[in-house]
C-alpha cells in the first residue's frame, strides 16, 4: 500500500518526524519498504525555482516549426524567452516554469542553452516532467496565477510516499484513512471523520438492485447519477492516484478509484444506459454463460462465479473486474455506481481459477467491513457530482443480515502473563481503547473494520503485543522433561557427509525437480514455473551427473561430488509418494575406484555389504553392482566422456546396516595366523564368490579373506584366471594351532576345488 | 691382595682412563680410549685374569663398570654431537608445500544446518526431517490458513493434484508431531521447502528451512524473543542485536519478525542490509491456538511458540554470500571454498 503523506496528513496531523513514523509503523503495524521522496527536491533552494508564469507572446520558432517560443513574465523585472515543443496554450496563458538552475524530478538541471539558434531559459512544464501524472501531450495550463507565485501553491509538486506491506489480516489498513487512523492509535494523535459529505439526491429515481445471493453479497449500494460529463480529472486527483500508484483514468473511474484508495472500500462504475432493463442482479453465474472482461479477455464463467448482472446477463465479475460491455467511456452520461459488500472466499476461488488478481479483489479476499460501503458511496457521490457536473438522482441499500460487532472477554493479567511482560491494566485498557475497541465489563466490543481480526481474546492481546514487542524481555522457556539428541539415521547421515568430503567429494544440492525421470510415474506438478523443474525425481544420480559434466565442462577437475537428499518414488494414485533419503556420488576414475569410496564409506559405519552384478541404465552394462542398500558402477560411458565412477545409496539401509555401538573383539591375546592361497579357477567365476565360499567353508575361525591379486597369463592357461587370498585366521578365545589353521586351510582349498573347479597354485 | 696392580695403581688407571675418556673428541678416539682401557690386553684386562682374591676382583670388576659407563657415555655424547652436525647440512625448503591430500567439502547450507541443529539439541529440541510432499490438510488447513490465503493459490505454491502439493514451509512436521504425542514438545524441523518464484540471481523455487515449535506450560512471547537471540547469535556471533516487528502469519498469534544486527558490516550499513544495519530473518509467533485445537491440543492449558528461517538466507549472511544461484549451480570452485 502507497500512502502519500500528503494525503495522509488530511486526516492527522503529522508532526511527528518522518523517520519515528516509519520507525513506530515497521515495528507494530506494517512493514515499511520503502519511504519514497516523489516530485521536485527542495534541496539548495530548488523549489523557489518553479514558478508560475504567464505566457507574454507565443509564437513560431524562426527556424523549427515544431518549436514555440514564448515570452514569459515569472514575476520579475525582466520576462525569459522559452522554447517550448508544446501547442496546446498561445498568449495570456498562466503555465508552470521552471527556470534556468532548476533541478527535475528526473535529475535533470535545467540549463540556459540556445535551441535552434535561440536562447531557451528554463522550460514550461508538462505533467511528466513533474510527477505528476503520465500526460506529456501537452504543458500544464492552469487557472489564473499571479506571474512568480512559488509552484508549489498551485501544484503539488512534492510528496512523500510511504511504501506499506500490509498483511493479509489488516484489509482495514490498504487504505489511506486506515493508515491515518493506526497513526493516530500509535502516537495519540486526533483523527479526523472519515472522508466523505454525501450530497442530498435531487431526484427519487428507482435504482433497481436485486441480490439473489446474500452469502456473496451481503450488500448492494446503488446510486443514479444523471448528466455526468466525463473528461480528465482535476491535477491534484490525478497527482494523487499517480503517487498512490495507480493510474488517471476519467474524471467518475478515478473517483472510484480515489474512494477504494482513501478508504478500502472498491466501487464500481457502470454506463447506466447499457444495462439491459437498467437493473442490477447480483447472482451467481449460469452455466456456459461467458463475459469480456475490461481487460478484453473473454472468460468462461462458473456457477459458483459470483456475478453482478442485468435483466439478461452477466454484466461484472463482482468485485474483481468490470465487463467491457458497460464499461464507462468518454460518451457516458448515465452511470450508475456500485458500493457493496462482498464474501471473500468465493471471490478469491473465483479470482484463483481465473489468474485474475486486481486492486478489488486484493481487497475483497482479505475481507471489506460490510458497514463501510455507505460511507464509500457518500464519498464517491460527492466526488463524481463535483468533478463531473452529475446530479445524483435515485439511491438504493440492499443487504441481508449484517454482522454484529464481535465482544471479546479479555484479562489484562493473562495478556501480561503471556508476554512475559508486566504492562499494567490501564495502559493495556488505553491501547485497545485508542484502536477503536470499546470497554463493557470485563469485555472489548470489536470496531467493525477489525471484526474478522479481534475475536478472541488472544487477537486483543497481539494489540497489545504490538504496542510494546521492544520491552517484552529475553527469556529462555523454563523446560520439563525433554531432551536433544540426534536420532540413529541423523547420526549416519552425518558421519556419511563427512566420511565423503574426507574422501574428496565436494556436497552439491540439486533441485529435487527435474526435466524427465526414467519412473514414468514419477510425480508431475500441475504448474511447474519452467520445463526443467516439472518432475519430483526418483533418483539422485541424472542430476548429479549433469552437475559433474557442467563442472568438467568449466574445467574443475578432479570432479568428485556428493548429494544427500530425498528421492520420491510414486505409489498409488492419490498417495503420498515414499520419500527416500539417498546419498549418491560421481567422481571421475573407473569401476574399481568408486567401488573403493563405497567400501571406506560402508566401513565409517562399520556397515556391511555383498555385492552381484546390477544392470542399470544409467552404469556401464559390464561394471556395475548392487547391494541392499544400492547400486555403484562405472557411468555408462554413453553419458559422461571419460571414465567416472558413480553411486546411490539408501540412507536408512545403510543406518540399518551400520554397526552402532560397535561390538569389541579380542584381536590382541591371542595371535592371527596369516596365510595366502593362489587358486586359478575359470574367467566367469566372480572372486567374491570364492570368498563367500571361503567363509562358510572356514566358519567364524575365518577372520578375514581378502583378495589381493587376480593373474592372467601363460602360467594360468587360457580361459582361466589365478586369485591370490589373504586368509587370516584367529580366535578370540585360544591360540590357534599351526595344525588348525592347516586344517581350515585345508577346507577352503576342498571348497573352492569342489565348488568352482578351483587348482591350487600356491 | 691386589697381585699385579696395587690400590695406588687402580687409582692412577682410574683417573687416566677418565681423563682419556673426557679427552676423546671423537668417535674414532672413543673407540681407541675403549681398546686400551677396556680391551683383551689392557692392563685392566691383564690384572682380571691374574686376580685371585674375591676383594681384589670385585674392586678391579668396579673399576671395569665405570669406566665403561664413562666410556659409553662419552660415545653416546661424541655420536649424538656428530649427527648433529650432519643434520645441518640437511635442510629442506620447509616453506614447500605438503603432499597433497585431497579433501573434499561440505556444503555452505549442511554447515549452516549443523549449526542450527546443534544450538536446539543444545538446548534440548529434537531434531525432525520429515516428508516434503504433502497434503493440503497438513500444509494449510491444520495450521489454520485461512481459505482465500494467497499461499493456498496455485501461483504460490506447486500443486500435483488438489490435495497434494510441495510443502511451502517446514510447519506440516510440527503437526505431525503434535498429533503423535502429548507436550512438552520441543522440536526443531529442518528440510527442504518449495514456493513458486521464479528462479533468478536471488530465488529458486526450491530451498531449505528451519523451523521449531516449543509447547510446554506457561510459554511466553519473552521466551520467543530470548530463544530467536540464542540462535541468531549461534549462527552470526555473540555480539548480535536482535529486534522484533509485528507481522502476521496464519499459525501463529500475535506474530513477530526478527531483524538480526548486520553481521556483515557489524550495522555501519553495507549493500547486504540496504544500508540499513538490519537484516529481516525469518518470522516467528506464538501459537495460534486454533492450531492447538486443530491437532486436539487444550490451549488453556499448553501455550507455545513457532519460528521459521532460511537456511539458505542463512548461510549467505554468515559467509556474505550476496546471491541465491551459488547455492543451486554447485561450480566446484565456489564449493571448495567451504
Ligand atoms: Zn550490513
Amino acid at each position: 500500500m502507497r500512502v502519500p503523506l500528503s494525503w495522509l496528513g488530511d486526516y492527522v496531523d503529522l508532526d511527528i518526524p518522518l523517520d519515528d513514523l516509519a520507525a513506530r509503523l515497521d515495528t507494530s503495524t506494517a512493514v515499511v519498504a520503502g519511504i519514497e521522496h516523489h516530485g521536485v527536491s527542495d534541496d539548495d533552494g530548488n523549489l523557489g525555482l518553479f514558478r508560475v508564469g504567464r505566457v507574454l507572446e507565443a509564437k513560431k520558432h524562426p527556424n523549427a516549426d515544431r518549436l514555440q517560443l514564448c515570452v514569459v513574465d515569472v514575476g520579475e523585472s525582466e520576462p525569459y524567452q522559452i522554447v517550448c515543443g508544446a501547442w496546446n496554450f498561445g498568449t495570456g496563458a498562466t503555465v508552470a516554469v521552471a527556470l534556468p538552475g532548476a533541478t527535475l524530478p528526473g535529475g535533470l538541471v535545467l540549463e540556459r542553452r540556445k535551441l535552434r539558434g535561440e536562447e531557451s531559459a528554463g522550460m514550461i512544464l508538462s505533467e511528466q516532467e513533474l510527477e505528476l501524472g503520465q500526460d506529456h501531450t501537452g504543458i500544464i495550463v492552469l487557472d489564473d496565477g499571479e506571474p512568480g507565485t512559488p509552484l508549489g501553491d498551485v501544484l503539488p509538486l512534492q510528496d512523500v510516499v510511504l511504501d506499506l506491506e500490509i498483511t493479509g489480516n489488516r484489509p482495514d489498513l490498504l487504505s489511506v484513512y486506515g493508515v491515518a487512523r493506526e497513526v493516530a492509535a500509535l502516537f495519540r494523535l486526533d483523527l479526523a471523520s472519515p472522508p466523505g459529505r454525501d450530497p442530498a439526491p435531487v431526484g427519487n429515481e428507482l435504482v433497481d438492485v436485486t441480490i439473489e445471493d446474500f452469502d456473496g453479497c451481503p450488500r448492494y449500494i446503488g446510486r443514479l447519477l444523471r448528466d455526468v460529463r466525463i473528461g480528465p480529472s482535476p491535477l491534484w486527483l490525478r497527482a494523487r492516484l499517480d503517487a498512490a500508484g495507480m493510474r488517471p483514468i476519467s474524471n467518475v473511474v478515478d473517483a472510484t478509484n480515489y474512494v477504494m484508495l482513501g478508504l478500502g472500500n472498491p466501487l464500481h462504475a457502470f454506463d447506466q444506459t447499457t444495462l439491459a432493463g437498467g437493473k442490477i442482479v447480483v447472482r451467481r453465474a449460469r452455466p456456459g454463460e461467458k463475459l469480456r472482461t475490461l481487460d478484453g479477455v473473454e472468460r468462461d464463467l462458473d456457477p459458483s462465479d459470483l456475478m453482478i448482472a442485468d435483466a439478461e446477463r452477466s454484466i461484472a465479475l463482482a468485485g474483481i473486474m468490470g465487463g467491457e460491455d458497460t464499461e464507462i467511456s468518454d460518451q457516458t452520461t448515465e452511470v450508475l455506481l456500485e458500493a457493496a459488500n462482498f464474501e471473500p472466499t468465493g471471490l478469491w476461488r473465483t479470482s484463483e481459477r481465473m489468474r485474475l488478481r486486481t486492486e478489488g479483489s486484493n481487497r475483497w479476499e482479505k475481507g471489506v467491513d460490510p458497514y463501510l460501503a455507505e460511507q464509500a458511496a457518500a464519498w464517491a457521490t460527492e466526488l463524481i457530482v463535483s468533478l463531473t457536473g452529475a446530479r445524483f438522482v435515485g439511491h438504493t441499500d440492499a443487504k441481508g443480515v449484517l454482522p454484529e460487532r464481535p465482544v471479546v472477554r479479555f484479562r489484562p493479567e493473562q495478556a501480561s502473563a503471556f508476554l512475559g511482560l508486566e504492562v499494567a491494566a490501564e495502559e493495556q485498557e488505553d491501547i485497545l481503547t485508542r484502536l477503536g475497541n470499546e470497554r463493557r465489563d470485563g469485555e472489548y466490543v470489536v470496531p467493525t473494520w477489525r471484526a474478522r481480526d479481534l475475536v478472541r481474546e488472544v487477537d486483543l492481546i497481539e494489540e497489545v503485543a504490538r504496542f510494546h514487542l521492544a520491552d517484552v524481555p529475553f527469556t529462555l522457556p523454563v523446560r520439563r522433561e525433554m531432551y536433544g539428541r540426534l536420532d540413529r539415521a541423523q547420526r549416519v547421515r552425518r558421519r556419511v557427509e563427512d566420511t565423503l568430503a574426507s574422501l574428496g567429494f565436494s556436497e552439491v544440492y540439486t533441485p529435487s525437480l527435474v526435466e524427465q525421470d526414467r519412473d514414468e510415474r514419477a510425480l508431475r506438478l500441475q504448474e511447474p514455473i519452467t520445463v526443467e523443474l516439472a518432475l519430483l525425481r526418483t533418483e539422485l544420480l541424472p542430476s548429479l551427473v549433469e552437475t559433474a559434466r557442467r563442472n568438467a565442462e568449466v574445467g574443475n577437475a578432479p570432479v568428485a561430488l556428493f548429494e544427500v537428499a530425498r528421492a520420491y518414488l510414486p505409489r498409488g494414485d492419490a498417495e503420498l509418494p515414499d520419500e527416500r533419503v539417498r546419498v549418491a556420488g560421481v567422481a571421475e576414475g573407473g569401476f574399481l575406484h568408486v567401488k573403493g569410496v563405497v567400501q571406506a564409506l560402508l566401513r565409517s559405519l562399520h556397515a556391511d555389504a555383498s555385492w552381484s552384478r546390477a544392470q542399470h541404465p544409467l552404469l556401464h552394462p559390464g561394471k556395475a553392482a548392487e547391494t541392499e542398500a544400492g547400486v555403484v558402477g562405472e557411468l555408462h560411458p554413453a553419458l559422461l566422456a571419460g571414465v567416472w565412477g558413480a553411486f546411490e545409496l539408501d540412507l536408512e539401509e545403510l543406518a540399518g546396516a551400520a554397526r552402532d555401538p560397535v561390538p569389541y573383539e579380542d584381536v590382541i591375546t591371542y595371535p592371527a595366523i596369516h596365510q595366502d592361497i593362489a587358486v586359478s579357477v575359470g574367467e566367469d567365476v566372480e572372486v567374491g564368490a570364492l570368498v563367500d565360499a571361503a567363509r562358510s567353508a572356514a566358519g567364524p575361525l575365518l577372520r578375514e579373506a581378502r583378495v589381493f591379486d587376480v593373474y592372467r597369463g601363460e602360467q594360468v592357461g587360457p580361459g582361466k584366471k589365478s586369485a591370490a587370498i589373504h586368509l587370516t585366521f584367529q580366535s578370540p578365545e585360544r591360540t590357534l594351532t599351526d595344525e588348525e589353521a592347516a586344517e581350515l586351510r585345508g577346507r577352503i582349498v576342498t571348497a573352492l576345488a569342489e565348488d568352482f573347479g578351483a587348482e591350487l597354485r600356491a | 691382595m691386589l697381585t699385579s696392580l696395587t690400590l695406588m695403581d687402580v687409582q692412577n688407571l682410574e683417573n687416566g682412563a677418565l681423563a682419556a675418556v673426557a679427552g676423546a673428541d671423537s668417535a674414532d678416539e672413543i673407540e681407541r680410549v675403549r681398546v686400551e682401557y677396556l680391551g683383551r690386553k689392557s692392563e685392566l684386562k691383564l690384572a682380571l685374569r691374574d686376580v685371585r682374591d674375591r676383594e681384589s676382583g670385585m674392586a678391579l670388576n668396579t673399576l671395569r663398570e665405570r669406566l665403561e659407563t664413562a666410556i659409553d657415555g662419552r660415545e653416546q655424547e661424541l655420536r649424538r654431537a656428530e649427527l648433529d652436525r650432519q643434520l645441518t647440512q640437511d635442510v629442506l625448503d620447509v616453506t614447500l608445500p605438503g603432499e597433497e591430500r585431497r579433501l573434499g567439502s561440505l556444503h555452505p547450507t549442511t554447515l549452516t544446518r549443523r549449526i542450527v541443529e546443534d544450538a536446539f539439541l543444545g538446548l534440548g529440541y529434537e531434531v525432525i526431517d520429515d516428508r516434503e510432499v504433502e497434503t493440503v490438510h497438513y500444509n494449510f488447513d491444520q495450521l489454520a490458513f485461512p481459505p482465500a490465503h494467497p499461499s493456498r493459490s496455485h501461483r504460490d505454491t506447486f500443486f500435483i493434484d488438489p490435495v497434494r502439493l510441495l510443502r511451502t514451509e517446514t510447519s506440516p512436521s510440527q503437526i505431525h508431531v503434535m498429533e503423535g504425542k502429548k507436550p512438552p514438545i520441543y522440536m526443531v524441523s529442518l528440510g527442504r521447502v518449495y514456493r513458486r518464484d521464479a528462479p533468478d540471481a536471488t530465488h529458486f523455487p526450491i530451498f531449505h528451512q528451519f523451523e521449531g515449535l516449543a509447547v510446554d506450560r506457561d510459554i511466553k512471547l519473552a521466551d520467543l524473543k530470548g530463544t530467536l537471540r540464542h540462535v541468531m547469535r549461534a549462527l552470526f556471533g555473540d555480539e548480535r542485536q536482535v529486534r522484533f516487528r509485528t507481522h502476521y502469519f496464519p499459525f501463529t498469534e500475535p506474530s513477530i519478525e526478527p531483524d538480526v544486527s548486520c553481521p556483515i558490516c557489524d550495522m555501519r550499513g553495507c549493500r547486504m542490509c540496504k544500508y540499513t544495519g538490519w537484516i529481516e530473518l525469518g518470522g516467528a509467533g506464538m501459537v495460534n491456538p486454533q492450531v492447538f485445537v486443530n491437532v486436539g491440543i487444550d490451549p488453556e492449558e499448553w501455550t507455545g511458540f513457532a519460528f521459521g528461517c532460511g537456511i539458505e538466507r542463512a548461510a549467505q549472511l554468515r559467509h556474505g554470500i550476496s546471491e541465491i544461484r551459488p547455492f543451486w549451480e554447485n561450480d566446484l570452485r565456489v564449493l571448495r571454498q567451504f
